[in-house]
């Protein structure tokens, strides 16, 4: 009966969706081809097939001149500035890159109906826009909650030595410090670790900086003057430390990026991973991963300052100031943004922007019967809405990030005291924002 | 008659389109980042290559410990790789020439590693070395040589060592093909009159074999100590410069000035100062290729 009802809806939800699609009219542009650059990479390139179908309602070609990750395409689409060979309309972006590039991008508030930007969650929108300028069209966004291997809470005998170590009961953490005890108790390297993290670059500036903000620091003050070298600073970066020290994370997290905490819990080898949801579905299938099935999920932990953590951004389309034929480019643009192209990102656990999209994937997920994803974007869904904050906006925030991530690595491995570490860091992110002309 | 029309004239205009190339292709490039060196040039602000700052550029590198202790380790990782690649280039160059069946199978397995794109490289020995999925450390584990998990891409001695060891195995050959060059143009009258003199195999091997063999060790070593300096890919991929800078060489500190910042007239001086390095490795191995040509008394 229950798989009845499941088909049943799930037929009324395809025939929904299929009837938004059927209205939509993409245009006519025969014989034209839209060169674009794409961010590349196994998540991403489920949306890039359905691209024959604009094609197909256009007679348009798309021609994809560039697809990589989106570190190669930082640097491809910097060397088009500056040799001034931006030939191509369309292009992938990211609320934290964008305000880098200057103004090569058009405003999307004038180019794209107003109906339809309202269909979009107004904060991915705002985050989105840089001096004023919807230079990006959100594509899907992200943010990192914590899962977690169920079993492990569930054991008795875990429970009562946690209690007896510990003094409160063991219950997925609530806060960093109460995080920061599980994973020294689940800990028994090099076999089991408690959790892991993001090590290196931009990602482990992200995790310092939510974690700066949860304990109630900031990166500058109102000035732009470096601020993150405070008492909250040094805490957040203890933290790295001392579940380093502990040996709670494996050894070479400090070279680790996002496929290697992804594919850490997934092997069964670590009790807690703060990550994103695009590693839901995959993380809840046994064919990739050890613990499918046995997953928990809860919000982000909080800091000092009774804040979660919520560090967010969100993958974009833009749209280039020399493209040739826009309407074109905007066209694309709707349609690989569309609420049915969005139903296929979500379905791998990519966060929508479109807000119509959460409630139809939840729909979907508990018409077929998966709690699990009901769970992650029910999770996902409410720190989007209550926890979400990006980085600085501003031009140089990844050369800021760039002289903070060596430094906090110095402070976990015991090569700096902590605080000369981020001090040293700050003074040097001070030089950038003075060079960039935020501080006068 | 005009200058152009006259005899004397055809060697400048036989040579012409090659200099026309040589400065298009070579010159004005060259000519062009030196310019940007004394810029603010940033990439993503075409405007800022107006932007004059004369010397303040290399001032700002040379007072900054950042830039030289990767130019210090650059230095190291030049020395030990090009030597352990020159000893065990030299092993398998001797190995295979004793070799009377199968040669030309082995020559062609040998130069496989080369075949490999260095990024690939760097996934591979990433792969190699991950502390907690790695094979290096499972087999470890296994054999019961260690209990625990070894940080080969953490630790700072290891991790200098883990990158020294990709950039080795994918570049050997490079020795051993030339040196196995060397032994198959070796005349065979001077190993036999030191057989009839009564040298040993050490005393042949240290007084004839390495001597004819030392041009073409330096030739090999001009070639690699370019390639060596510039080493970027395997690096970036297997530690990016880290953690903590720990493996930062030249060449990942100037492609993140560069490109991730953006400060592409910084990374341009700081490229310039590290041409200072690839011209003193050169200038040296050529003087010892001089030295060892003289020293078996060829040409000059």
């Amino acid at each position: 009966m229950r798989k009845i009802t499941a088909l049943m809806l799930g037929t009324a939800l395809v025939a929904v969706t299929g009837m938004a699609s059927a209205d939509e009219t993409w245009g006519d542009y025969p014989g034209y081809t839209l060169r674009v650059k794409l961010i590349g990479g196994a998540q991403y390139e489920k949306l890039y097939a359905e691209i024959p179908k604009w094609e197909a309602a256009t007679g348009a070609k798309v021609e994809i001149v560039s697809r990589k990750n989106h570190f190669e395409l930082d640097k491809e689409i910097k060397q088009d500035i500056a040799a001034n060979t931006i030939d191509y309309c369309v292009a992938s972006n990211h609320t934290s890159f964008a305000p880098q590039y200057g103004d090569i991008y058009i405003d999307l508030n004038t180019a794209i109906k107003p109906e339809v930007l309202a269909e979009f969650d107004p904060l991915a929108l705002k985050n989105a826009t840089v001096n004023g300028k919807l230079v990006q069209l959100p594509r899907h966004s992200d943010i990192s909650n914590l899962f977690y291997k169920k079993s492990l809470y569930a054991d008795q005998a875990n429970k009562d030595a946690f209690k007896a170590k510990y003094g409160y009961d063991l219950a997925p953490p609530e806060t960093f410090d109460q995080f920061k005890d599980q994973a020294i108790f689940f800990a028994k390297a090099p076999d089991f670790y408690g959790t892991q993290f993001v090590g290196k670059d931009e990602a482990i500036t992200g995790r310092f900086y939510e974690m700066l903000v949860a304990n109630g620091g900031a990166l500058f003050d109102e000035n732009w003057n470096p601020t993150f070298n405070s008492a909250a600073g040094v805490k957040s970066l203890m933290w790295f430390k001392e579940l380093y020290d502990a040996k709670a994370v494996p050894a070479g997290s400090l070279n680790y990026l996002w496929d290697d905490t992804g594919m850490g819990f997934a092997s069964g080898t670590v009790a807690m991973d703060l990550d994103w949801a695009g590693w839901a579905a995959f993380f809840n299938d046994p064919k990739n991963s050890k613990v499918a099935g046995d997953i928990g999920l809860v919000r982000a932990p909080k800091g000092d300052g009774g804040k979660r953590s919520g560090w967010s951004g969100s993958h974009s389309f833009s749209i280039t100031t020399t493209c040739d034929n826009q309407a074109a480019a905007v066209s694309l643009l709707t349609f690989l943004t569309d609420h049915d192209n969005q139903m296929i990102e979500a379905r791998q656990g990519l966060l929508p922007t479109r807000t119509q999209v959460w409630k139809d994937i939840t729909a979907e997920f508990e018409a077929a019967g998966n709690p699990f994803m009901v769970e992650v974007f029910n999770t996902y869904s409410q720190s989007m809405a209550e926890d979400a904050f990006t980085p600085p906006l501003i031009e140089p925030w990844i050369e800021v990030s760039n002289v903070i991530w060596p430094n906090l690595q110095k402070g976990i491995l015991g090569e700096m005291d902590p605080q000369a570490a981020l001090d040293d860091a700050a003074e040097k992110a001070k030089v950038i924002m003075e060079d960039a002309g935020y501080i006068k | 008659m005009p200058f152009w029309r006259r005899e004397s004239a055809t060697p400048f205009l036989l040579l012409t389109p090659a200099m026309l190339t040589m400065a298009f292709v070579v010159i004005v490039p060259l000519i062009f980042s030196m310019y940007t060196s004394f810029t603010g040039y940033r990439l993503v602000k075409p405007d800022s290559l107006y932007d004059w700052v004369g010397f303040r550029n290399y001032a700002r590198i040379l007072s900054d410990w950042d830039f030289w202790v990767p130019f210090g380790r650059t230095v190291l990782f030049l020395t030990i790789v090009l030597n352990l690649e020159f000893l065990l280039g030299l092993g398998i160059a001797l190995l295979i020439n004793r070799i009377t069946w199968g040669q030309r199978t082995l020559r062609t397995i040998m130069m496989f590693p080369m075949m490999f794109s260095p990024i690939l490289v760097g996934f591979q020995f990433k792969f190699l070395f991950n502390d907690n999925i790695g094979i290096v450390n499972n087999a470890l584990q296994s054999l019961g040589l260690s209990d625990g998990a070894i940080a080969w891409l953490v630790d700072a001695k290891l991790a200098f060592f883990s990158i020294a060891i990709a950039e080795i195995w994918m570049s050997t050959s490079v020795f051993a093909i030339l040196l196995l060059a060397g032994l198959f143009a070796m005349p065979r009258d001077p190993l036999e009159a030191a057989k009839v003199d009564g040298c040993n195999p050490w005393q042949t091997f240290r007084h004839i074999t390495l001597p004819f063999l030392m041009p073409f060790a330096y030739i090999a070593m001009a070639i690699r100590s370019l390639d060596v300096a510039r080493a970027y890919d395997i690096v970036t991929v297997m530690t990016d410069g880290g953690p903590a800078g720990r493996t930062e060489l030249l060449w990942t500190l100037i492609a993140r000035v560069g490109y991730d910042n953006s400060r592409m007239g910084m990374a341009n001086a700081m490229a310039y100062v590290s041409t200072i390095l690839s011209i003193l490795f050169t200038w040296y191995f050529y003087r010892k290729l001089v030295a060892a040509r003289r020293y078996m008394g060829g040409a000059q």
